[in-house]
């Protein structure tokens, strides 16, 4: 499989074992990773323990990445996101780890490229993600739209 | 005059992000050859496929020398109608013009042969042979052009296993190259839009085809192709001249012309040749004429439903007027969306009025070979990739295509999301695989991928099945 050879900096997998084992009332919600400016590695952006979803989605709307000139354009991230909803039977809350690639249409061709073909490598690391979703549209990562991939188990 | 401009410098370290990788990158097609350096936007050479043969066997490359009308040459083309490489030695040939002649430059004449070192006196027999020998040894030097590049070269989905370790020899062997990439031009389109997991649909001169890519995997057994292509394209409206009974000359043949009324005889005189040009050349220039007519004219009808069941849907639509190379000309109506029917739907498609060849069939139109390819693949995975199609290759560019193609798997597939991604710059869907090739190529972390000249000696051709799956 041709990849990019991309490799995941140790922190992403610390940050998402932090988030997965929900240690103390500070363990982040959610993740945001990207693609080092030196394109080398993929290092974490930021993590919260805010679970206004909402906020979440903004930040993937507002990411920038640099093109090959060093111009900001719009950017792609990866992202994990505890997901919590109801099951569908009244059954009570469900909790699931969601992978977000979020590479938006409208990105420059190199952030495209770049998430596209790194993925791989940052999924692979990451252990005990129950739902991966590729999106690449705003309407993709509407809360209600994640929400119904995910309690679809997929 | 392609041929004689300098050779482009390649990229500047700080172009790419400082990596310092002059890799090439090579996307070969039965149309047209794209070449250029990774890390650049578009290919900086893109050199015709189809060849001129001479009587003598020489072989001629490019855009110039190929159009020029001579009557002692025979225009071929190394692709079989397969989309595959049929011959080997015209293709390396051809593929070697198309970096060397605007890339990295052509190869130095050794200085045995250059003529600045030529004795005016042939001195005694005794020294010949060792000339002859260090001839040879340099010849061999010499024929190694590329041996400061890596390069990355595309393939089709359906790429035997034959024909990989052949592309792999002639890179290592033949070129000398010190690194070598083979990647899959549906998995580099998938890339380029920026998805590891695609439904590809690349519509190119001899083959449509469709490629699932399942989180950056290609499904081998989802990957269908057929000839209802842009070529298939150009003898629908072949066939529609000749129903019309539309005269279709090619530029080379028009001496003067004077404008005419439409469906009025052309007032135009004609060049003579004292031997006139081969018909595969006129063909070749025809199908330029056709190219031309594709682009201004031609329109998918974009549904719903099929193009018989909405004719007057389609009457509603402006004509669009039409001028042939002498002249002649005339206004379009229904006919610029029936000959593209066929792509959509082969039973519609124009007839073969001179030959008695087999109709096209139903199952090769592009919906089907989608409905195909994802029959092909489980069932968990129909959402995603009816909700990610990637619309590529210079084919696609007819207007309407990808509404079109949006509209008819909705009513083979009602219920998920089908979303058909089309990009809107015609540069990235002519050359989406050649562009994410050298996204990929320029990457610093790439090298890492890149199958070296050391691990080529060490495993043999057979290494390119393990490593560029």
């Amino acid at each position: 499989m041709a990849s990019s050879g991309i490799s995941v900096a140790p922190e992403c997998i610390q940050t998402f074992n932090d988030l997965k084992l929900g240690k103390g009332g500070n363990s982040p919600k959610w993740i945001i990773y990207k693609i080092s400016d030196d394109s080398k590695e993929i290092v974490v952006e930021e993590s919260s323990s805010d679970p206004d979803y909402s906020k979440f989605r903004e930040k993937l709307l507002n990411a920038k990445s640099k093109n090959k000139r060093g111009e900001e354009c719009i950017g792609a991230r990866y992202a994990v996101f505890d997901i919590e909803y109801d099951a569908a039977s009244g059954e009570g809350k469900r909790s699931k780890i969601t992978f977000i690639s979020w590479v938006p249409d409208d990105a420059g061709l190199q952030p495209r490229m770049m998430y596209s073909s790194s993925k791989e490598a940052l999924k692979r690391a990451l252990t005990g993600i129950a739902s991966d979703i590729q999106a690449n549209d705003p309407d993709d990562i509407e809360h209600e739209s994640i929400i119904s991939r995910v309690s679809k188990g997929r | 005059m392609a041929a004689v401009l300098p050779p482009t410098q390649a990229p500047s370290k700080d172009d790419y992000a400082g990596d310092e990788i002059n890799a090439l990158v090579l996307d070969p097609g039965s149309y047209t050859t794209r070449a250029g350096f990774a890390g650049e936007d578009t290919p900086k050479s893109v050199t015709p496929t189809h060849y001129a043969l001479s009587k003598s066997g020489e072989h001629i490359f490019g855009e110039n020398a190929i159009h020029l009308p001579r009557g002692d040459v025979e225009i071929k083309n190394p692709f079989s109608s397969d989309g595959l490489v049929e011959d080997w030695d015209t293709a390396a040939k051809l593929w070697e013009y198309a970096i060397t002649s605007r890339l990295t430059g052509a190869r130095q004449t050794p200085p045995s042969k250059n003529g600045l070192n030529d004795d005016p006196v042939k001195d005694g027999e005794g020294d010949t042979a060792m000339v002859e020998d260090m001839e040879k040894m340099e010849d061999e030097e010499q024929s190694r052009t590329l041996e400061e590049y890596p390069l990355l070269m595309s393939e089709p989905g359906w790429n035997p296993v034959k024909a990989r370790e052949k592309t792999i020899e002639l890179a290592m062997e033949e070129w000398g190259v010190p690194a070598f990439f083979l990647a899959k031009t549906g998995q580099l389109a998938a890339y380029g839009n920026g998805k590891a997991t695609a439904l590809v649909v690349d519509v190119g001169h001899q083959n449509t085809s469709v490629t699932a890519v399942w989180e950056g995997m290609v499904l081998r057994k989802s990957i269908m192709h057929s000839n209802i292509a842009s070529s298939f394209l150009s003898d629908q409206i072949r066939h529609m001249f000749t129903t019309q009974q539309v005269p279709l000359i090619p530029h080379y043949m028009v001496k003067t012309k004077q404008p005419v009324d439409a469906k009025v005889p052309s007032n135009a005189t004609y060049t003579n040749f004292d031997t006139p040009p081969h018909a595969s050349f006129r063909r070749l220039e025809e199908e330029r004429v056709l190219t031309s007519f594709k682009e201004s004219v031609v329109q998918a009808w974009p549904g719903p439903g099929r193009l018989d069941s909405n004719t007057d849907a389609v009457k509603m639509n402006p004509a669009r007027p039409f001028e042939m190379p002498d002249g002649w000309n005339t206004v379009f109506g229904p006919e610029r969306f029936k000959v593209a029917e066929g792509l959509f739907d082969t039973k519609s498609a124009y007839p073969d009025p001179s030959t008695n060849s087999t109709p096209p069939k139903s199952d090769d139109s592009i919906p089907s070979l989608m409905h195909r390819a994802l029959n092909a693949c489980d069932q968990d995975t129909k959402a995603p990739l009816l909700g990610n199609i990637v619309l590529t290759g210079a084919g696609s560019l007819i207007e309407k295509m990808p509404e079109r193609l949006q509209t008819d798997l909705q009513a083979l597939y009602p219920n998920p999301r089908v979303r058909v991604i089309a990009n809107s710059s015609s540069v990235e869907r002519k050359y989406g695989a050649w562009i994410g090739g050298s996204v990929l190529g320029s990457l610093g972390t790439f090298h890492q991928m890149w199958i070296s000249k050391e691990e080529y000696a060490e495993f043999g051709a057979g290494i390119v099945e393990r490593r560029c799956k």
